[in-house]
């Protein structure tokens, strides 16, 4: 890992910056989608964590959540999987109040959106993050997730119900489902 | 519907999902973010890599063996098989290859993917979806475990690499700290020179290249400025006995030590000439210290143009004339070489040159 390194922490840094301001100053959209992906990709190495964190490119990412353009919101949440997995990263966001954001992505028609929404609601699970995430609505919507063709959404639904649900969550979950109660979470609103 | 599925083991599932599409590649990325590969604008997660590999574009001659052995090369494979009932373009396979380790196989999709392999390209993509869960469960806690273990690492990295940039920033102080005296020098190099011109004998400049101004400074300009005033009030006393042995000590280094010495000895040599000049020049002496300068100066400008350093404009080169006539070319240019054959000899031998000039003298 020390022999990757081929730039210094402040050169990193720099890079990174210049990358934002790009992001903030840029009014082309295509721009704005290839800065933001390239952003998400670096949050995915763990040695970019720091400068990023200080770059608030959490909040940046979070704020991507809730733009009309799919892209940006399909690479904010991926940003956010990938910075997620670290634990200051984490409690960034659970700071940032970004839960609610992410549960609204589980909704989206993209199928890597959902996708990363899930990975990122496992990583922001803690004991008192907990009772938010695993809410009864999120539940249901991993127990229609892990009935779908996808195997991908599938196996990743199953993940996040084994992992870190009883099972008496999941079976008043089920049972709501089955009953009338049920919640929209999840499901992609129909496109004009 | 749901029952089908779950029976269905991962290695049936042949569907063509979006993500095993090749992407188009960006191509308006400015300059200061542009890759050493073209890329698509893509987001990669922990969801899209996987131990398992699709490779498209395998050309249908028999070559499977020498498929896995290319992927082998990356890491421990578990398991392979060819895609037979997956969508492939005509006379191509598509294989699916399963790595005992993720890093294996990003390894394996970096190295190969868009390469040829026996006249195809191969296009190589992760396969999520032929994970189970647990394997999914597995990838996500590796994952997580790898990114804390490394960003703690790279925390550590960081506290030492502050403590060797405060040690390096002190050391870059004393440097800065020593290079205003370094920086002194073209300044008492000038005011030597302005010394000079005041006395109505004008140095040449100095050349500009640090080391020398530097060697000047402490072997030059303190001792025999100091040197020189003293021995001027003496010629203006009439008695110049005392000048004349150091000069020749320095000229006799000059011979024999390098180039610097060289330059300083011509330095102190036309001192020590231009010095007797203001009462008694006999015009043959005249001629030769001015064919003596000119010599110096053309030695200087070679000097500065062997280390690269020459400021300023340089001299014109003497036209060549064209004579309109091949045979009279060859005869101007002839003569022009013998000329400046000539005018080399008096600098290849300067020791009679240094005899000559303690003639004048003896007549006081």
């Amino acid at each position: 890992m020390a022999g990757k390194n081929r730039f210094s922490v402040s050169d990193r840094f720099e890079y990174l910056q210049g990358l934002v301001t790009e992001f903030q100053d840029s009014d082309s959209d295509e721009a704005k989608e290839q800065v933001l992906a390239n952003l998400a990709n670096f949050a995915y190495d763990p040695s970019n964590m720091e400068a990023l964190r200080t770059l608030q490119v959490t909040e940046l990412f979070l704020d991507m959540l809730t733009e009309e353009n799919e892209n940006f919101v399909e690479f904010g949440i991926g940003g956010l999987c990938n910075l997620s997995m670290e634990l200051e990263s984490r409690d960034q966001i659970l700071q940032s109040g970004g839960v609610p954001l992410v549960i609204s992505c589980l909704s989206s028609s993209r199928d890597e959106t959902v996708l990363s929404a899930i990975t990122t609601l496992m990583n922001l699970i803690t004991a008192s993050s907990r009772s938010e995430i695993t809410d009864s609505a999120v539940l249901q919507c991993m127990l229609r997730f892990s009935h779908t063709q996808n195997p991908r959404l599938r196996n990743l639904a199953c993940v996040f119900l084994q992992e870190h649900c009883t099972q008496k969550q999941v079976d008043t979950a089920r049972h709501a489902l089955q009953g009338q109660s049920q919640s929209a979470v999840g499901i992609p609103l129909p496109k004009d | 519907m749901d029952g089908s599925v779950a029976s269905s083991s991962v290695w049936d599932t042949q569907k063509v999902y979006k993500h095993h599409e090749q992407q188009n590649v960006a191509q308006t990325r400015p300059k200061y973010r542009e890759g050493r590969r073209l890329k698509a604008v893509k987001v990669y997660t922990i969801n899209l890599e996987s131990r398992y590999l699709l490779v498209q574009g395998v050309p249908a001659i028999g070559v499977m063996a020498e498929l896995v052995q290319l992927f082998a090369l990356y890491g421990v494979i578990e398991e392979y098989r060819p895609l037979d009932e997956y969508p492939a373009e005509q006379f191509t396979e598509v294989y699916l290859i399963q790595f005992q380790k993720l890093t294996s196989a990003r390894a394996a999709k970096r190295h190969t993917d868009e390469k040829s392999f026996f006249g195809g390209q191969l296009h190589v993509c992760y396969a999520p979806e032929y994970e189970t869960v647990e394997e999914t469960k597995q990838k996500l806690q590796d994952r997580r475990r790898y990114v804390n273990w490394a960003s703690q690492n790279a925390a550590k990295l960081h506290s030492q690499q502050a403590e060797v940039n405060t040690e390096s920033s002190s050391s870059t102080d004393t440097r800065t700290a020593e290079a205003p005296i370094m920086q002194k020098n073209p300044e008492e190099a000038r005011r030597e020179n302005v010394n000079s011109d005041y006395m109505g004998f004008p140095l040449l400049p100095l050349p500009p290249t640090a080391d020398i101004s530097y060697r000047l400074q402490n072997h030059f300009t303190q001792p025999s400025q100091l040197q020189w005033t003293k021995e001027t009030t003496e010629d203006k006393m009439g008695s110049l006995h005392n000048f004349i042995p150091p000069v020749q000590k320095t000229s006799t280094q000059s011979e024999s030590s390098s180039s610097s010495g060289v330059k300083e000895g011509d330095l102190r040599q036309k001192q020590k000439i231009s010095t007797p000049s203001i009462r008694f020049m006999p015009r043959t002496t005249h001629l030769e210290s001015r064919k003596r300068k000119l010599d110096e100066q053309t030695f200087f400008l070679k000097e500065a143009d062997k280390t690269g350093v020459l400021i300023g404009p340089k001299l014109p080169e003497l036209p060549k004339l064209d004579m309109e006539d091949s045979s009279l070319n060859v005869t101007a240019n002839l003569i022009r070489n013998t000329m400046t054959k000539a005018a080399s000899v008096p600098e290849a031998k300067p020791v009679q040159a240094k005899h000559t000039t303690p003639k004048p003298r003896r007549r006081i």
